[in-house]
């Protein structure tokens, strides 16, 4: 009975200081949100690329590109804007991802068999996307090399017929469309049937919904909010100790034991709690997590290890003010190391072994998998028991030795 | 009854508490009356069952604190030094938390609540958080707590350091009455005075020995303080000198012209024997005081001066 009243007024201390509560509650999700504006964009999902096009030459070719990307499949991904020379200054501000130049000349040169160049400039300060931009004009390119190369008879015919002061003729463009279609009915043999076939297939979309940029922070996120809870729950044995509570909690009829017992409790409750809205804010913000009961797995798990790991800190420390530095650094490193504020597939490659002795990253990693689509909880077993594992021994650990620091620490 | 015997504790090469031995009557308010460091402290820590002792023996009302820790537990309200209140809490939740640690339950939780929180005068505050409390009220909240689960015996460890004289006065009325309604106390100061006043029987403690025990009468026989005399009148020292040089339980503290101090071995012939032999003699007397020894001159006598860090 003594457990269940240390763990009913520890929670009663929540609420009544419903502020900082609801501050200490909020600071994941705000990050949540923080992380979700800056790489999920106004849509709040798919990623568009800006690319500036500098067209200096405003001929068939470059404007028929151009065009191109008013296609609403392109669109979606692909976000284009016309410039003139004021191109270079927005990209020297950082306004683009990459700007598209293409030189005068560039339609009648090409058409005329000449070397052209298309030139790209890519904003530094972006990693991935000017890459992409980058692979899309070298498509263009090698897609106009080829063509010139194939076409070359009929695209000197339309050379002439552009330069011409006078309007094609019918039978002119007929002939011209009629050599092309010949020309590429002589290439099937070569490009059909092709030897490697692509399908797709498309899942209904009331099974497999598009997946919130938020589903790469929110699990991490949400064990670092764990972390931080059980970090402050915990500070609340050492404040008793320090404060002359426990000396008197311990006159009652509850022996030391039962105290620890009753604040190991008070820790996992805050912390799960914690996880519980950050799961909940996910959900209402478009993350697909998965089935519930794996899910469910991992955040108990994984409370036990925030709660654990904290416990065994203070454990280890003697007054507050160490226990705040020592848990804060390490539940930093634990995050950064561990994905929870990039994906983990965006780690660095020599960071990823390190970030496997993190319970971080078993967390992050068990999410990732209940997210995949038709994942079972036999997925996550190996994370599930790494967790668990942690989270058993860091319990152990913390109590053995907050038992003995906390009969120590009773004053004289 | 709490009866310590041979109790010893030691923190590393520091001997809190050396081998003591004393008893708290049924009934009785009895103090432990030492300066700062003298293990008042650490005795009730140990006899509270906070603190394991080395060596010795504790028992109250018959039993063995670390044999029957829930039981002893149970029968003792311990008022710590510390004010150990969740002042994030209201006086109300502290104490149904406190009550519910004590097995307390239900209408017997709410009476014990409101008996206390009348009894301590913070009937009225209940729900007010405990942080914008004064002082002198978080020390009476802590002490509606010790009260609560109505103990048979109450030890309070010195519960009126820092605060004002309204609240020591307060708190000490609320022990008087709740020692007269059968509670034992056992009662630790540094205050002589608290201690002279509120306690039947007080045992003086220092380096955590037992230097003395008894009522203050007793203390000062032991002491050896005797009563203080003040004379005035035409006199002069040596006259004072003839006169005591053959009463050896008389001593000349302070002479000057017409002003004498005297003190009186309690061994020796007493003032009835001595006040009779001074009118008879050369000195010529037109004012006299007697002053009763005080337990600050008892406790100087038997602690000495040295400062205590």
């Amino acid at each position: 009975m003594g457990i269940l009243s240390i763990l009913r007024k520890d929670l009663l201390r929540y609420l009544r200081n419903p502020i900082r509560t609801a501050l200490l509650f909020s600071i994941p999700l705000m990050m949540a949100v923080f992380f979700g504006a800056v790489f999920g964009g106004e849509d709040g999902g798919a990623v568009k690329i800006h690319v500036l096009v500098w067209d200096e030459d405003a001929g068939l070719i470059t404007r028929f590109l151009s065009g191109a990307a008013n296609n609403p499949e392109m669109s979606q991904h692909l976000d284009l804007e016309l410039v003139g020379p004021e191109g270079v200054d927005m990209m020297e501000k950082g306004e683009a991802s990459a700007l598209l130049h293409f030189p005068k000349n560039f339609t009648n040169d090409y058409l005329d068999g000449r070397p052209v160049t298309l030139e790209i400039l890519k904003n530094p300060a972006e990693t991935f996307l000017p890459v992409v931009a980058e692979e899309g004009a070298g498509i263009i390119a090698e897609f106009l090399s080829e063509t010139s190369m194939i076409f070359r008879p009929e695209l000197i015919q339309l050379r002439r017929m552009i330069s011409s002061d006078r309007l094609p003729t019918s039978v002119d463009v007929s002939l011209m469309a009629g050599e092309a279609i010949e020309k590429l009915h002589s290439l099937d043999q070569w490009l059909f049937p092709p030897l490697i076939s692509f399908e797709e297939e498309k899942a209904p979309e009331e099974e497999v919904k598009a997946q919130s940029i938020l589903a790469f922070f929110v699990p991490g996120l949400a064990m670092m909010g764990a972390l931080f809870l059980a970090q402050n729950a915990t500070r609340d044995i050492l404040s008793d100790r320090e404060s002359g509570r426990l000396k008197q909690l311990l006159t009652a009829p509850i022996s030391s034991s039962e105290y620890i017992i009753a604040k190991n409790l008070s820790v996992v409750a805050i912390s799960l709690v914690g996880f519980f809205i950050m799961i909940a804010f996910g959900a209402f913000a478009g993350v697909q997590w998965g089935p519930a009961l794996p899910v469910a797995a991992i955040v108990l798990t994984a409370s036990l290890v925030a709660s654990g790991t904290m416990i065994f800190i203070m454990s280890l420390v003697r007054t507050r003010a160490q226990a705040e530095t020592f848990s804060t650094v390490l539940i930093i490193l634990w995050c950064l190391v561990g994905g929870a504020f990039f994906p983990l597939s965006a780690m660095p490659k020599f960071l990823l072994p390190i970030s496997r002795f993190t319970p971080v990253y078993w967390a992050v990693d068990a999410f990732g998998k209940t997210m995949a689509a038709g994942q079972k909880i036999s997925a996550i077993l190996p994370n599930l028991g790494i967790l668990l594992g942690l989270g058993i021994l860091f319990f152990i650990c913390g109590t053995v030795a907050l038992r003995r620091r906390v009969l120590g620490g009773i004053n004289r | 009854m709490i009866k310590i015997s041979g109790l010893r504790k030691a923190f590393g090469d520091i001997q809190a508490v050396d081998g003591i031995n004393f008893e708290v009557r049924d009934g009785e308010i009895f103090g432990l009356l030492g300066p700062n460091g003298a293990g008042k402290t650490t005795t009730i820590s140990m006899i509270s069952g906070v603190l394991r002792p080395d060596a010795g023996h504790i028992e109250v009302d018959g039993l063995e604190i670390w044999k029957n820790p829930r039981e002893v537990k149970g029968i003792l309200g311990v008022v710590p030094q510390e004010i150990a209140l969740y002042e994030d809490l209201t006086p109300l939740d502290n104490l149904r938390f406190w009550g519910r640690l004590h097995q307390l339950r239900g209408r017997k939780l709410e009476e014990g609540i409101s008996e206390a929180l009348d009894r301590v005068g913070l009937a009225q505050r209940a729900k007010d958080r405990v942080s914008h409390f004064s002082g002198g009220m978080k020390r009476r909240l802590n002490l509606a707590m010790g009260l609560l689960h109505r103990p048979k015996f109450l030890l309070l460890d010195e519960p009126t350091v820092g605060i004002d004289p309204q609240a020591r006065l307060a708190i000490l009325e609320i022990i008087r009455e709740v020692a007269s309604a059968g509670t034992t106390v056992l009662y630790t100061t540094h205050y002589m005075e608290e201690a002279e006043e509120l306690c039947a029987r007080i045992a003086i403690m220092d380096t955590g020995k037992i230097l003395s025990t008894g009522s203050v009468e007793e203390l000062s026989r032991q002491a050896g303080e005797g009563e203080i005399l003040r004379l005035e009148g035409e006199f002069d020292e040596q006259d004072l000198q003839e006169f005591i040089s053959t009463r050896p339980g008389l001593k000349l503290l302070r002479a000057e012209k017409g002003k004498a101090v005297f003190s009186i071995d309690p061994e020796g012939p007493g003032l009835t024997d001595i006040l009779p032999e001074i009118l008879q003699s050369a000195i010529k007397i037109s004012d006299l005081s007697i002053q009763r020894p005080s337990l600050q001159s008892v406790f100087i006598a038997l602690t000495g001066r040295e400062l205590r860090d």
